[in-house]
């Protein structure tokens, strides 16, 4: 029993060397995402404290279950953990408001509007600053309106630029999938961005 | 539309969702840094306990082996409970992650739902 105790170390120890490399490779990764995933969370939950959450979920499941993968399967395996958070919430909230339109209180996920919700810029803002935050308001607005599987191949192949692979890995799909859910939603978004005026931000 | 117009839109999209994620306040950017933090801090407290649970499958065989020089020794018993304890064997020595499985149960059962799927499971890791 000694001598398996001395040999778990030892491994243990030679395990930790090698894990350097991995700690800091698996901290650059995620340095590098956790800004966009967290404002791709924000796009689909709409709720500032849940997306925190949830990007923090997808980084402690992804260091716990996958540091040991080659880095290049990470950014799949990472949206697709976050993808999953997502329409966790998303499944809750819907039952939440089915539970709640049962005992007939209001669903405040049917009424919350983007644009109403967004704070007014203030006067003191830059106006590039201001610039942005409207045109990254008409496209959320525009991508809430998508069906599921066209916002997130939009979201992950647009936002997050992942290859055609990745995105079918990501949502759990095929890669001709990727490309009909993909193709459908820019014709769609164009066209909405189009008719209100948008298109000016985006030629 | 034409491809090439496509291409500027999305070319477009992509630099305002670049430029809204410049833009996040130094408030979000802390709290996904002690998100971060806490999720390397994750993995220290599972590389810790490895080499714990390192241990089991040594434990393990060592508990084996007492129980056939004890049970060894005794009359044979039925066929049933010989399997049942060479089942528990298996499960004693196996090094599978338990909670890897669990997730990926979790994502083929929904990768079942879409009616999309055909034969994606194939690519996944």
């Amino acid at each position: 029993m000694g001598l398996a105790l001395s040999i778990a170390r030892h491994e243990a120890s030679l395990d930790r060397e090698g894990a350097l490399d991995t700690g800091a490779q698996i901290e650059a990764f995620l340095r590098e995402v956790e800004a966009r995933a967290y404002r791709i969370a924000l796009v689909s939950v709409r709720d500032r404290g849940e997306a925190l959450d949830i990007v923090q979920d997808a980084m402690i499941r992804l260091v716990r279950r996958y540091a040991s993968r080659p880095s290049a399967e990470w950014p799949p395996l990472f949206y697709r953990i976050l993808q999953n958070r997502i329409r966790d919430i998303q499944r809750r909230r819907a039952v939440r408001s089915r539970v709640l339109s049962f005992f007939g209180g209001t669903a405040s996920e049917e009424e919350f509007d983007p644009i109403a919700e967004a704070p007014a810029p203030r006067a003191d803002e830059p106006l590039e600053r201001v610039t942005v935050g409207s045109a990254m308001q008409a496209i959320e607005k525009a991508l809430a309106t998508l069906p599921v599987r066209q916002r997130e191949a939009f979201m992950l192949r647009n936002f997050e630029g992942l290859d055609v692979a990745q995105t079918a890995v990501a949502m759990g799909c095929t890669e001709g999938s990727v490309k009909t859910h993909y193709s459908r939603a820019v014709h769609r978004l164009r066209e909405m961005l189009a008719e209100h005026g948008e298109e000016r931000w985006y030629e | 539309m034409s491809d090439e117009t496509n291409s500027g839109f999305e070319r477009g999209t992509k630099r305002v969702f670049d430029a809204s994620v410049a833009a996040l306040d130094a408030a979000t950017r802390s709290q996904l840094t002690q998100a971060r933090h806490r999720a390397l801090g994750a993995r220290e407290k599972v590389r810790d306990g490895a080499w714990r649970w390192s241990l089991v499958p040594a434990g393990a065989l060592a508990a084996a082996l007492a129980l056939w020089l004890t049970v060894g020794q005794q009359p044979a018993p039925p066929d049933a409970m010989q399997s049942a304890a060479l089942g528990d064997l298996e499960i004693l020595l196996g090094d599978e992650d338990l909670e890897m499985l669990d997730e990926e149960l979790e994502f083929y059962g929904w990768l079942e739902d879409q009616p999309e799927f055909a034969g994606a499971s194939d690519n996944v890791g």
